[in-house]
């Protein structure tokens, strides 16, 4: 039996995942005097995450454009909680993200990236975008050079970034954080950090459903992500909240498995596109750009805005359900000028500029001539970007002290996504290192955990025989599939239950540190499945898209017990526990 | 057949293994050959992100090519 090596580090501040939310942690929290930051990530800082390979948006309160419209803090709350949470709404975690991320766009703007053009004519040079909102909020921007620029400036302050460790526990004392355990998927070493305070932002629970093309990685949002942080916290005792909304995302992204993740209806193209059926008939209609050279005549009344800005989705479903499609994103009316803005849009984002090299490029299709699908295989995700994720309180910490969380991480404001991730990164970085300074030596720790992770590695590397993770991970998808799907009742996820029991006790086999991150991802995906299918047994209602929510032996929406944010957690004992929590009117 | 759809251009690539370092998924390893080409270990867990494309020295003149998949194609009206 071989020994992994236990590499020991000591910190101030630790962050755990170095997307957006991360690297904007550890850049404020190395800004503070004398606290020492590290920034461990799975994959590799200069491209990991949602925004690895750049993203084209981020919504924000902007005073100056805003005020003058006559839309106020008040009523962009109203449209979030409204129209973008669909009720699953924290006021307080929007007042941060809303009213601070104004302050993070010009941060990033002096970190170098483009924000700004001269043949725009919106003030101060903006490219702004209606999308969340029932006006424009969204910022559309050059951000893919966002995560090479947020690495190099965390390196200037003195972070210390360690790439390629995939983080699997927390280690807790007396009710404070006091370390954590990772491995290394290239060497296989084992890292054990003590630290005074911890970020979690390791991001999103991907992976949980087949992905429709058998092409299990070309998730939608990037497939390292599978749901650590949740796992890592419900292990921890933590609450979790609304991962029951595991659903199918119907009306994403066009050109149906390749996923590009630019037709939503209410994306950044919406007002160059328009969705026909497959007679031409128009399902929603292009949106207007927003007359900005008059920003007091034309202010969107909100139920006038919110009337345009909501229809999209929710009638695709529906017209799909009644047999109206196919669907299609139709430029065919756009500008050579709204055509040249998409372009450059979608290669800011995600898969964007991938897809169009293949669409441009190997296809030779033009977005004009050749409309592009609302294909038949759509994948499932947890719905509504951060609808699930941990329960923290107004100033991001969880129940475990010193312990913070930032991002797609934290539960309770859905589609927060970038804006979340920036706006709340900043804040918990610098609450994280205020509480470190605070503190004199570091919290004693227990190594139990640290010894029982090395000998699970190293079983996995040893042993003869064993599965490899990807039958595991297929199986407990398949079962999702099936048990936790479209059709839900009580019979059917007590068996997805039981059967997840195999997967729990499955012995997998590691030829190699890669696969051994990779059969940890596994463990990750089995502790988040578990919560799905517990979660959606205490959910005993139904709720229409976008959360897609349905118990046959429950079809009704039932706001007045339902409406609430469900938490689930693991006890002591191995049980586990429920709450709800009243969401935010 | 094994499945493959990422290339490497030789005479493009200058085996500096930016890519190896960058992707997300870890589908590439270093090849044992200083210069040459990283090896494509892993092609099935690629995201599809074009990640090692923007970031190679020379991936805008087409070191790295992508082939995207039959079943990923076509989702679009031909005409």
């Amino acid at each position: 039996m071989r020994e992994l090596p236990i590499i020991d580090f000591e910190t101030d501040v630790l962050i755990i995942g170095g997307g957006l939310a991360g690297c904007m942690a550890a850049i404020k929290a190395a800004e503070r005097e004398g606290v020492r930051v590290i920034l461990v990530d799975k994959s590799n800082t200069i491209r990991s995450g949602c925004a690895a390979s750049g993203i084209d948006h981020t919504w924000a309160y902007i005073p100056p454009i805003h005020e003058k419209m006559g839309y106020s803090m008040d009523d962009m709350a109203e449209d979030h909680r409204v129209g973008t949470s669909y009720g699953f709404f924290r006021r307080d975690l929007f007042s941060l993200v809303a009213g601070t991320n104004y302050d993070r766009v010009q941060d990033l703007e002096n970190f170098g990236i483009k924000f700004r053009y001269e043949d725009s004519p919106i003030p101060g040079g903006y490219r702004i975008v209606p999308q969340f909102h029932s006006v424009p909020t969204s910022f559309n921007f050059e951000g893919k050079p966002l995560k090479p620029t947020l690495t190099r400036e965390a390196k200037n302050r003195g972070v210390e970034i360690i790439n390629r460790v995939q983080m699997t526990d927390l280690i807790t004392t007396d009710g404070g954080i006091s370390g954590a355990v990772g491995v290394h998927t290239r060497t296989a070493d084992i890292y054990f950090f003590r630290a005074k305070s911890v970020v979690l932002s390791t991001g999103r629970s991907n992976r949980l459903s087949r992905n429709p093309t058998g092409f299990d990685f070309n998730t939608r949002m990037p497939s390292p992500m599978c749901g650590d942080g949740t796992s890592m916290a419900i292990r921890a005792g933590l609450p979790v909240i609304n991962i029951e909304f595991l659903t199918n995302i119907l009306g994403l992204g066009p050109c149906g498995n390749y996923n590009p993740n630019y037709g939503d209806p209410r994306n950044t193209v919406q007002p160059a596109a328009r969705i026909i059926d497959g007679k031409g008939n128009v399902i929603v209609p292009r949106t207007q750009f927003y007359d900005w050279e008059d920003l007091g005549k034309e202010k969107w009344t909100s139920d006038a805005g919110r009337k345009v800005w909501r229809g999209g989705r929710a009638s695709l479903v529906k017209r799909h359900a009644a047999g109206d499609g196919p669907f299609y994103l139709d430029f065919s009316e756009a500008t050579d000028a709204e055509i040249a803005y998409i372009e450059w849009s979608i290669k800011q984002e995600g898969k964007g500029t991938q897809f169009m090299r293949y669409f441009q490029g190997e296809e030779g299709a033009d977005l004009r001539k050749n409309r592009q699908e609302y294909a038949g295989l759509w994948p499932r995700e947890i719905s509504g970007t951060a609808a699930k994720g941990l329960w923290v309180d107004k100033n991001l910490e969880t129940e475990i002290r010193n312990l913070f969380a930032a991002g797609d991480e934290v539960g309770g404001l859905p589609w927060q996504a970038s804006s979340g991730a920036f706006a709340q990164g900043w804040y918990a970085g610098e609450v994280a290192a205020k509480r470190a300074s605070a503190q004199g030596n570091l919290p004693s720790v227990r190594k139990d955990t640290v010894y029982q992770r090395r000998q699970m590695c190293a079983d996995m590397l040893d042993r003869s025989a064993g599965f490899h993770w990807k039958e595991v991970e297929i199986g407990v998808q398949n079962l999702m599939d099936f048990y936790c799907g479209d059709i839900r009742s009580e019979a059917m996820l007590r068996r997805g239950l039981e059967r997840l029991e195999d997967a729990k006790v499955a012995s997998m086999k590691a030829e190699n540190p890669h696969e051994l991150g990779r059969c940890l991802d596994v463990k990750s995906i089995i502790d988040n499945a578990e919560l799905v299918l517990r979660s959606s047994l205490e959910r005993r209602e139904s709720r229409p898209g976008p959360l897609g929510f349905v118990r046959v032996d429950f079809p009704e929406q039932d706001d007045e017990n339902w409406l609430v944010f469900l938490a689930i957690r693991k006890q002591p004992d191995g049980t586990f526990s429920f709450s709800k929590i009243p969401v935010d009117r | 057949m094994a499945f493959k759809h990422i290339y490497f251009d030789e005479q493009l690539c200058n085996g500096c293994n930016e890519c190896v370092e960058v992707c997300m998924c870890d589908v590439f390893a270093p090849n044992p050959e200083k210069g040459k080409p990283p090896l494509v270990m892993y092609p099935e867990e690629c995201w599809f992100g074009g990640c090692c494309i923007s970031h190679c020295p020379h991936g805008h003149e087409g070191a790295i090519k992508i082939i995207t998949p039959f079943q990923m194609r076509g989702s679009f009206k031909r005409s």
